[in-house]
C-alpha cells in the first residue's frame, strides 16, 4: 500500500464554544478524485481549512503527503494547490497581471504550463478580472491553483454559482488537466449527483463526523430500501445498517446501508408478508445518510 | 444505475443497432471520459467490463476495437443475462397491472425494432 495523499485523523476543531469537528477520520488515496459531500454549514470548509494548516485543531492531525499541516505548513502548501469557494481577486487586477502576482509567491511557479492552461479554460488575458464571467472567475481560480504544479488539489466547493453546462466544463477540466496527470484531488460540493461522474471515493460529513466512506459505484449499489409490513414481535434494532425508516399506515419502509442476502433475510423474516426492494436515486441515498433517523422511530416502542 | 452500468449500456445499444460496427475503433479512455466529464477509472471498468463481455477488444499499443467475435457464451448464459434485466420489467409490469400479453408485445416490438434498424444500417 502507498501512502495515503491525505490522512486525518481525530480530528476536532471548535470556534469558541461551537464544536464543529468532531473527531474526523480520513484517507483519501493517492492519484484519486475524492468526492467530499455536506450540507451547508456541516464543516466542509473548517476541515478544508485546517488541512491546509490555516488554523490549528484543538485535538487530532492532517497528514498530506506525510506532512504535518501545522508543524510542516509551509512544505504542506508548496505541495497543495488551492481553490477557495466563492473565491474573491482583485477586481482592478487584468487577468495577466493577478497571474504574475500570485506567481511571486511561489519560487516553483511555472509560467510555460500556466501559459498552457490559460490557452486550455480560454482566459482573456487582458481582461480585467471584475469583468470576468462567474465562469472565468473559476477557472482562473483554478489557474491560480495549478501554477506551482501540486500534487494535490483541493478545490472547495469550486462549481458553486456556476450553471450545468460550466460545470461540466469545469469538471471536464478537472478531469483532463488533472486526472490524466496523476493529480489527487480533493474537492467537496453538496451535490452528490455532480459528484458522482468524476469522483472515484466519496465521504459524507455530516454534524462534523464523516458518517460515510466508500468508492463511487458502491455507493449506490448498498444503499436499498424495502418496504414491508412487520411481523408480530419484529425487532429492527436487530438489523445493523438501518439508515431511515418510516411508519406509513401498517408498513414500514427501510433505507438501509451496506445491503447484502444475509441482512435481507433477517428483515424479510420480519415481515409478515414478503417486501418490495427499491433503489435509491442519488438525493434519496444522501438525504438517508444525513437526515435518516436510524430507525428510532421503530425502536421508540 | 451507477454510472458505468448506463454506459455499458449505451455502447451495447450502439453496438447492436450497428451504429458502432465490428472493426470500428472507439475513443481512448481519456478522450471518452472528457468527453462525457467523467472519471477515467469509470471508462475503463466500462472498457474492461465490454471487453469480457466481448463486445470490445483491445489491440495492444494500438486501441480499443469493437470486437468481430462471434458469440462465445452459451446459450444457458445468455438466457439468464436476458432474464435478469427483464425481472425489473416483469415487476413494473405487474405493478402496474399489464396483461402479461401486452407485455411480451412490447418486448417484441422493441426486439423488432433494434433488428431492423440494425439491418437499415446495414443496407448503406
Amino acid at each position: 500500500m502507498t501512502e495515503p495523499a491525505i490522512k486525518i485523523e481525530g480530528l476536532h476543531f471548535s470556534y469558541g464554544k461551537k464544536h464543529v469537528l468532531k473527531g474526523v477520520d480520513l484517507e483519501v488515496p493517492k492519484g484519486s478524485i475524492f468526492g467530499f459531500l455536506g450540507r451547508n454549514g456541516a464543516g466542509k470548509t473548517t476541515m478544508i481549512k485546517t488541512l491546509l494548516g490555516l488554523q490549528k485543531p484543538q485535538a487530532g492531525r492532517c497528514l498530506v503527503g506525510g506532512l504535518d499541516s501545522v508543524t510542516d505548513t509551509l512544505e504542506v502548501r508548496r505541495r497543495i494547490g488551492f481553490m477557495a469557494e466563492d473565491q474573491q481577486m482583485y477586481g482592478w487586477m487584468t487577468v495577466s497581471r493577478i497571474i504574475k502576482w500570485v506567481a511571486g509567491f511561489y519560487p516553483n511557479w511555472d509560467d510555460k504550463f500556466v501559459d498552457e492552461l490559460a490557452e486550455v479554460l480560454s482566459l482573456p488575458k487582458d481582461a480585467k478580472v471584475k469583468a470576468l464571467s462567474k465562469g472565468q472567475n473559476s477557472s482562473l481560480a483554478l489557474l491560480l491553483a495549478l501554477g506551482h504544479r501540486p500534487d494535490i488539489v483541493i478545490l472547495d466547493d469550486p462549481t458553486l454559482g456556476l450553471d450545468p453546462i460550466a460545470r461540466k466544463d469545469f469538471l471536464r477540466h478537472v478531469i483532463d488537466l488533472l486526472q490524466s496527470n496523476g493529480v489527487t484531488v480533493f474537492f467537496s460540493s453538496h451535490l452528490l449527483y455532480e459528484i458522482e461522474p468524476v469522483a472515484d471515493h466519496i465521504a459524507i460529513l455530516n454534524d462534523g463526523v464523516i458518517i460515510k466512506a466508500c468508492k463511487t459505484e458502491q455507493l449506490r449499489e448498498s444503499v436499498r430500501k424495502f418496504a414491508l409490513t412487520p411481523a408480530p414481535g419484529a425487532d429492527f434494532s436487530q438489523v445493523p445498517g438501518i439508515l431511515d425508516a418510516l411508519k406509513v399506515g401498517e408498513s414500514v419502509s427501510i433505507a438501509i446501508d451496506g445491503c447484502d442476502p444475509a441482512k435481507k433475510a433477517r428483515l424479510k423474516e420480519m415481515s409478515a408478508n414478503g417486501m418490495t426492494e427499491t433503489a435509491l436515486n442519488l438525493d434519496e441515498i444522501f438525504e438517508a445518510y444525513v437526515i435518516g433517523n436510524r430507525g428510532r422511530e421503530l425502536t421508540a416502542h | 444505475m451507477p454510472i458505468y452500468r448506463q454506459i455499458i449500456d449505451q455502447i451495447r445499444y450502439q453496438v447492436v443497432t450497428g451504429r458502432l460496427k465490428e472493426g470500428d475503433k472507439v475513443p481512448s479512455v481519456r478522450e471518452l471520459a472528457s468527453r462525457l466529464a467523467v472519471n477515467q477509472n469509470t471508462i475503463l471498468k466500462v472498457y474492461n467490463e465490454l471487453c469480457r463481455q466481448n463486445v470490445l477488444k483491445v489491440e495492444r499499443g494500438d486501441g480499443t476495437y469493437v470486437s468481430s467475435s462471434k458469440q462465445s457464451i452459451s446459450v444457458a448464459e445468455r438466457k439468464k443475462a436476458v432474464a435478469s434485466v427483464l425481472r425489473e420489467a416483469a415487476t413494473l409490469a405487474v405493478q402496474l397491472e399489464l396483461p402479461v400479453e401486452q407485455a411480451g408485445e412490447l418486448l417484441r416490438k422493441e426486439y423488432q425494432n433494434i433488428v431492423s434498424q440494425k439491418a437499415g444500417r446495414g443496407k448503406k
